[in-house]
């Protein structure tokens, strides 16, 4: 049984270029996507840190602990030594 | 990472170091929860203890109205989304307000209440409890106008500084609060139960939204729970929907709507069921249950007439009506 063995051309790269280009593309963005859905599931929001900080700086806005919190459960378990 | 987990409402929010809550104004810096706006309100307004609303307590009195940025719920249909669904660090007005400067300038206006409401005050708790202590001290009253979504620890210790509350209840589902509000219905009635048992003055204000939340049947649940749970002194307000922020595409609510959800929770047994956002309509006054006496007439915001004797009974049949009214 013979193989033909054809050699790609110009043009069929061209398109698998774009092809593979796509995919990335697409995969980007799914990744972004899950990566939100991910933070919103946890209930955070990203904010613009350094503005904060900025109007925190100038006593426009305050940095007074809050009530009503505690560690997550990972940073318990590190404080106390790895005993949960 | 030093993570956080905010207990403050029922989101539980798992914060990183950097982020911010859902409610976007409690933010973990350095491995601590920060109360961003503590002392920082981007409202303040006098306004009639009537906008609020509150038909029961110290009627046509004014109040001062603060409130600052962020909000634990993200409704379609936000009046004040502007103030409500951004962080601190997004506001162009940032006043300076330190508790001792909120209770100075209250007084200075003549207001013998001070109200947190406009975004929902739950996010500012910090701010609402040192500002309430204090305004205790100095004899002022504090008013919450809140969704009620809040776990149960830290409305209870709030409650101790409270005096009035007015609840939004958007909808008796499950359904509406998912697609909504992102949030869930039950922690709302616990607040509802809470506030109750505490036993800080309590009113209810239900938004009829066309199609979403006008159903009769979902009313009248609603009213024989609220009848049950709360007491059927509990005044409850019917207010008119305006289409805004992500809901432009229903219509206002048609006054027939209000008019029927109105009759429903009297015929259920509720005895003061008011209609808010028209003005002059005759069921924003206050009606004595026994002989349907009008004791206060109502224009919009603005007192028409007050006939309730000064220990708040009917003048006609000497009904007690329940409220605060000094």
């Amino acid at each position: 049984m013979s193989v033909r063995i054809r050699h790609l051309h110009q043009r069929e790269l061209r398109f698998l270029g774009l092809l593979a280009l796509t995919a990335l593309l697409i995969a980007l963005y799914l990744s972004d996507e899950l990566r939100l859905a991910e933070q919103q599931g946890r209930g955070w929001r990203s904010i613009d840190l350094e503005a904060l900080q900025r109007r925190v700086e100038t006593g426009e806005l305050r940095d007074r602990e809050a009530d009503w919190y505690r560690p997550s459960a990972a940073e318990e378990i590190e404080a106390s030594g790895g005993r949960p | 990472m030093r993570e956080v987990t905010c207990e403050l409402c029922p989101r539980a929010c798992v914060i990183p170091e950097g982020g911010a809550g859902d409610c976007r104004v409690r933010v973990n810096l350095g491995g601590k929860l920060r109360a961003t706006t503590y002392g920082r309100p981007s409202a303040i307004h006098i306004d009639p203890m009537e906008k609020k609303p509150l038909y029961h307590f110290r009627p046509g009195s004014p109040v001062f109205s603060i409130a600052t940025a962020g909000c634990n719920l993200h409704c379609l249909n936000c009046q004040n989304w502007q103030l409500s669904q951004r962080g601190g660090e997004e506001m162009e007005t940032l006043y300076r307000a330190d508790p001792p400067d909120l209770i100075k300038a209250a007084r200075e206006e003549g207001c013998r209440s001070i109200a947190y409401t406009y975004s929902d005050p739950i996010v500012f708790y910090e701010y609402v409890y040192d500002s309430s202590e204090l305004a205790h001290r100095e004899g002022l009253a504090n008013v919450f106008i809140t969704a009620g979504y809040i776990n149960r620890k830290p409305l209870r210790k709030l409650c101790r500084v409270l005096d009035a509350a007015n609840v939004d209840l958007k909808a008796f589902d499950e359904d509406f609060y998912r697609r909504v509000s992102d949030a869930s219905l039950r922690p709302v009635l616990d607040a509802l139960v809470t506030l109750r048992e505490e036993g800080v003055w309590l009113e209810v204000t239900n938004l009829l939204i066309p199609t979403l939340n006008d159903d009769l049947a979902m009313i009248r649940r609603m009213v024989r729970w609220l009848r049950d749970e709360l007491g059927e002194g509990t005044p409850l307000h019917f207010s008119r929907f305006q289409p805004q922020y992500r809901m432009r595409n229903l219509p206002p609510t048609p006054a027939e709507a209000l008019d029927r959800a109105r009759r429903e929770a009297l015929d259920g047994g509720l005895k003061y069921v008011y209609i808010g956002n028209i003005p002059g309509h005759e069921g924003g006054s206050t009606y004595c249950p026994t002989d349907g006496t009008r004791l206060i007439g109502r224009t919009g915001f603005w007192i028409t007439e007050n006939r309730l004797t000064a220990d708040g009974r009917c003048p006609t049949c000497n009904e007690e009506i329940p409220g605060v009214w000094e």
